[in-house]
């Protein structure tokens, strides 16, 4: 597996460095709140009134054990033994304490992680698809050029100080696991007539108050002209993007204002100038390196004569949570940390040692974070899911919901997030009680709730098959529903089915919703196409009726 | 304050607050302690043939369209980027196009600079800087020069190992 090299290493330290000694210039009075604040934030630090949050990158969401484990270790060392994985592929935690962040994250550099423009106006962790190089029909690994794109934006002289936060994903696979149409810009791997190597580009997207689906500004752009486009592209946000309004400082606004295709042709007749500037190729010699690094562990397997066990409980959690891996005999286990009716991605430094050993034991000392907040072993022999899923049992981490409606994405809250509208988890809580039936469950299929306290969709409400998002209306909690969002295939944002439905109704709107798909629903039909065929009426009449 | 009440309060009120009418500097002291006068891109726009007699500098604001300068840039005798505004980046364009692209051979002069933004500014081409008064007594070499690597292409990487 990739790792830093020393003179990466020392780069995070020196960073480390610096702001440590930027940290006792603002505790000593010399440096000011406004200005600490901007600096912070690019170091992940975030201040609350009561305790301090910590946002640590997981580059490409991909983690081996020892990082992990060093992971857990912060946990416990500085934290209240709790981490809490992001949609995003980060991890945060929430009871950091001032004078401890640099030797926090001096621990963390010592095995490559760092917490470099997680938060800020600055571009942040680039997060790719959670199963890259493991399914079929992939057209590249995305995490080299991740990688690739991750060291470049480092400390940008020009791009670290942006009208807004900027967010890219990358994608190679068949479908969109990252949702990279709802990034500020998005990278789809393609080829092109010629069987070239290149990115399709899109900016603009976002979720929030505004959601939009990002604009196509590039169908190719060859794989060694990347950092050129980006930089253009970045030139003109830069440059251009809104400053005097704060809530129009995303890139978003920016396209929206001057038109997808004007925006287009800025970036193009910049990036005329300096696409043929050989300082701006991508590094080919270093990327086949990168992609060396990121090679898979594993060569196929024959397995003969094997045939997997029968048990009622682990076929129900096979189902939902075991995936086809591209390489023969080996299988893709998802794994969720949360019971129900807890705060989804949150995990305790005994769950992260636990895991630990048995990725150790069963896929290659490497794990994966996805959106969904929850960890994938990437390679796991056929032969010993059955083995693993006993160990995962043993410590309550198999529940056979998981992949379920009952497992819904929530933000923190109104529970414990200041800038709640509305609670989350508890609304969770009640749809998970109200379809508490496994065969209904089972019947039902893969449908996504998500829920977010408020507009921030931390979330992601807009791209779900029903997503809830909680306001306030003569200071009751109401929630607004969309249905039929999606991001796999294509990306859609979710229609609105109509006016707020009070917390008290919420979960018999939800009910109805689930409803009206099954009794539409033909053979294997999934949410989002039944929506396409009948229309929003049907819906729209049986929650309103 | 803390960050969520500071954006809750930042939602309630969408108040525009980032354009603030600060006087412009009117002079700047050069690499050499010269002092050379500044005109504003709109003075230098409409009399070019006179300033560029004079011998003045320009001093140039993030909300400036430096675009305007392009043809006349070799004519200007010192450029004074405003970095006054600290979470404001235009600056850093500005001083790449300048520089790197349109390759103006004086001074390019960050004024009004702050001591964290240092090893950004002069990556960006800005080839002299005068920091605010606040940043006096603190060592400016741990911030103009904090690493030993960097890992894109730049006006200036030199004292950097390139990684790119
Ligand atoms: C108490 C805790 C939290 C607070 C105060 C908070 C605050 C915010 C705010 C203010 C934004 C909007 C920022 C902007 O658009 O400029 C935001 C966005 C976001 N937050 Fe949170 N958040 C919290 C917890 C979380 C958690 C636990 C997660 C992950 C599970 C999360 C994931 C996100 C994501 C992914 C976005 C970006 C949505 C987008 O694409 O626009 N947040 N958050
Ligand atoms: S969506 Fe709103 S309520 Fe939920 S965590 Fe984000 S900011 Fe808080």
């Amino acid at each position: 597996m990739y790792q830093y090299s020393p003179e990466d290493t020392k780069f995070l330290v020196e960073r480390v460095d610096q702001f440590e000694k930027q940290l006792k210039r603002h505790l000593d009075g010399d440096l000011d709140a406004a200005k600490f604040r901007s600096l912070r934030l690019r170091n992940g630090l975030y201040m609350e009134l009561h305790a301090h949050m910590l946002r640590v990158a997981i580059p490409y969401g991909t983690l081996n054990t020892i990082q992990l484990r060093a992971l857990a270790d912060v946990a416990d060392k500085y934290d209240r033994g709790f981490g809490h994985f992001t949609t995003r592929q980060n991890i945060q935690y929430n009871w950091i304490q001032l004078p401890e962040i640099a030797n926090l994250l001096r621990d963390l550099s010592s095995v490559g992680l760092h917490a470099i423009q997680t938060s800020g106006k600055a571009t942040r962790n680039i997060t790719a698809d959670p199963l890259s190089g493991l399914t079929e029909g992939e057209i590249a690994d995305a995490r080299p050029y991740c990688e690739l794109i991750r060291r470049w934006l480092n400390l940008h002289p020009e791009f670290s100080w942006l009208p807004g936060k900027f967010k890219i994903a990358i994608n190679g696979a068949k479908l969109d696991e990252t949702a990279l149409r709802v990034h500020d810009l998005g990278l789809r791997l393609v080829r092109n007539k010629e069987g070239e190597l290149g990115f399709t580009v899109y900016v603009g997207g976002g979720l929030g108050a505004a959601a939009m689906v990002a604009a196509e500004t590039a169908s190719f752009v060859p794989v060694e002209d990347i950092l050129s486009y980006l930089e253009s592209a970045m030139r003109i946000y830069n440059l251009k993007g809104r400053r005097d309004h704060l809530k129009k400082l995303r890139i978003k606004f920016l396209v929206r204002q001057l038109g997808a295709e004007e925006y287009s042709r800025l970036v193009d007749e910049d990036w005329k100038q300096t696409r043929d500037d050989l300082e701006l190729k991508l590094n080919l010699t270093q990327l086949s390196e990168l992609e060396k690094d990121f090679a898979l562990p594993i060569k196929p397997l024959v397995l003969d004569g094997f045939v997997d066990k029968v048990d009622f409980n682990y076929s129900i959690w096979k189902k939902n949570n075991v995936r086809a891996h591209k390489i023969s005999g080996h299988s893709i286990v998802n794994i969720s940390l949360t019971k129900l009716g807890e705060a989804p991605g949150d995990a305790t430094s005994e769950q992260m040692r636990i895991l630990a050993d048995l990725a150790d034991q069963y896929s290659y000392s490497e794990l994966r974070t996805t959106k969904r907040q929850t960890i994938v072993f990437p390679h796991v022999r056929k032969d010993q899911v059955f083995d693993l899923w006993k160990s995962l049992e043993k410590y309550g981490l198999a529940s056979p919901h998981q992949g379920t409606l009952a497992q819904i994405v929530a933000c923190p809250g109104g529970d414990y997030c200041d800038l709640a509208k509305a609670v989350s988890i508890p609304i969770a809580t009640r749809v998970q009680q109200r379809f508490n039936d496994m065969d209904k469950l089972l019947d039902i299929g893969n449908l996504n709730i998500n829920i977010s306290g408020c507009e921030n969709s931390c979330a992601h409400h807009h791209v779900a098959d029903i997503g809830l998002l909680g306001m306030q209306k003569n200071g009751e909690e109401y929630y607004q529903i969309t249905v039929a969002g999606e991001t796999l295939q294509k990306t859609v944002i979710g229609k609105k089915l109509g006016p707020s439905v009070s917390g008290d109704n919420v979960v018999d709107a939800v009910e109805d919703i689930v409803n009206v798909y099954l009794d539409n629903r033909e053979e294997e039909e999934k949410f989002t196409e039944v929506f396409k065929r009948i229309g929003i009426k049907p819906f729209k009449e049986k929650v309103y009726e | 304050m803390s960050d969520s009440n500071e954006l809750t309060a930042a939602s309630a009120t969408l108040e525009a607050k980032v354009t603030e009418s600060r006087p412009l500097d009117t002079s700047v002291l050069n690499k050499d302690n010269e002092s050379i006068e500044l005109v504003s891109v709109e003075q230098w726009i409409e009399n070019v043939d006179e300033f560029s007699k004079l011998g003045v500098g320009v001093i140039v604001k993030p909300s400036d369209d430096v675009k305007l300068l392009q043809d006349t840039l070799n004519n200007v005798t010192l450029i004074a980027l405003d970095f006054n505004n600290f979470d404001d980046g235009r600056g850093y364009s500005q001083a790449y196009l300048i520089s790197k692209r349109w390759k103006y051979a004086g001074e390019i002069i960050g004024i009004n600079a702050h001591l964290d933004q240092l090893q950004f500014m002069l990556r960006s081409g800005v080839t002299s800087y005068k920091l605010l008064q606040d940043y006096e007594g603190f060592d400016e070499l741990d911030y103009s020069n904090g690493f030993s690597i960097c890992y894109q292409a730049a006006a200036n990487n030199s004292g950097l190992k390139e990684k790119f």
